[in-house]
């Protein structure tokens, strides 16, 4: 049986009317909790890494853009600056990301005012599971950059264990830790944030 | 209702989507790795496969058959996208884990396949009856799947970051077990163990 050209045009378009209103509604349900999630996963991380902050508020885009540029092949997606309950600023928290094994590692470090690393947390990764997410499963992996001494360098970093079978993930949080140091003694040190 | 009954187990056994059918496989040995990944897969395969069937069956009558392709896949992008928000707003870790893979059942053939197959041609009670026993046959060998690889592989089965079973500590396993090739070798263990499965009871019945 053929059918004729305007049956198939109306049936193909009526499917796809009903299949649009029917997620634009669940859309409308779940846009508000996904958005809201997201929120709370991102405070958690930065809570978890400035234990003493109180609030956290954006820092300028002209600081951010200025890291940015800094950052080369890794990324950095938000700056905070971490204030305690009087209102003084205690540190920094910062969203960052490098290539690992799968794609991008996001972490989120915090920053004390001297530059030293008072924690680190990965919010996202696609590394192999089992292998490459050793770099989260294995706590003394993150804390080893908790030792490293303010204003330290990329040598100082490289001189950390990374996890042998999971060279490319360890490189991944390493050159974030890398990033994040160049952007503190480049951008945040002398972008007047220190109040 | 004995017909509905055979429908639904043929997808278990004799019909299986993984282990005879052989379609899907993409998907399943990149979210077995996980035990509780692998469920919740399996859960979005059955809720996507029970609809998706049951509506393109419900009106097979009217989808005209030279556009049934783009209807079916238009039908079953909205299922999945349902289920993709749902995940994504009530349990974001397990989105984290599966990623990726709930918006690509989209493109898994076993959905495709089976409303092509089965549910263009059959009533909706008989399609939903395939429906769910395509997605069930598909979890089971899913989990177990993904119990190998994550038990033996990396010692443990976690489930929201608690280990609820654990190899003695000092247990390193062989990580390709984790990794693809892996994988393959043990869904061959798994296929063969099932063709083994049903060629015994076939020839019970025929005895």
């Amino acid at each position: 049986m053929k059918s004729s050209p305007l049956r198939l045009i109306l049936s193909v378009l009526v499917v796809c009317v009903v299949a649009a209103a029917g997620l634009a509604a669940t859309y409308a349900v779940t846009a508000p909790e996904i958005a809201a999630q997201e929120k709370a996963a991102e405070a958690d991380a930065l809570r978890g890494v400035l234990p003493d902050a109180a609030t956290f508020e954006p820092v300028d885009d002209a600081v951010l853009i200025a890291a940015q540029e800094l950052a080369g092949d890794s990324k950095v997606d938000a700056i905070f600056r971490a204030l305690d309950t009087s209102g003084k600023q205690i540190g920094w928290g910062v969203k960052v990301g490098s290539r690992g094994y799968g794609g991008y590692i996001n972490l989120v470090l915090g920053l004390d005012r001297d530059g030293k690393v008072s924690g680190a947390t990965i919010l996202t990764m696609n590394e192999t599971p089992g292998l490459g997410t050793r770099i989260q499963t294995e706590p003394s992996f993150l804390e080893q950059y908790l030792g490293l001494p303010a204003g330290f360098t990329e040598k100082d970093v490289k001189a950390l264990d990374m996890i042998s079978g999971a060279t490319k993930s360890s490189r991944g949080v390493r050159n974030s830790v890398v990033v994040t140091s160049i952007v503190f003694d480049q951008v945040l040190k002398d972008a007047g944030e220190v109040r | 209702m004995r017909e509905w009954i055979r429908v639904f187990k043929a997808g278990l056994s004799v019909e299986n989507p993984l282990t005879i059918l052989m379609i899907g496989l993409c998907a399943t040995l990149a979210v077995s790795t996980q035990v509780q990944g692998a469920m919740f897969m399996g859960v979005a395969v059955i809720f996507v496969l029970v609809m998706s069937n049951t509506l393109i069956s419900a009106f097979r009558k009217v989808i005209p058959s030279e556009v049934r392709i783009p209807v079916f896949i238009v039908i079953i992008a909205s299922f999945v996208t349902i289920v993709d928000l749902f995940m994504k707003a009530f349990f974001p870790p397990i989105y984290a884990v599966l990623g990726i893979w709930i918006p690509l059942i989209v493109v898994n053939c076993i959905i495709l396949g089976r409303a092509e197959a089965f549910a263009y041609h059959n009533s909706v009670w008989l399609s939903t009856a395939d429906g769910l026993g395509m997605g069930v046959g598909y979890s089971i060998v899913l989990v177990v799947l993904a119990f190998l690889r994550e038990f033996f592989g990396s010692g443990r089965i976690e489930f929201f970051g608690q280990a609820i079973l654990k190899m003695p500590a000092g247990y390193a396993g062989p990580t390709i077990l984790m990794m693809f090739p892996g994988a393959f070798i043990l869904f061959g263990l798994i296929i063969a163990l099932m063709r083994w499965l049903n060629e015994r009871s076939s020839t019970r019945k025929a005895a």
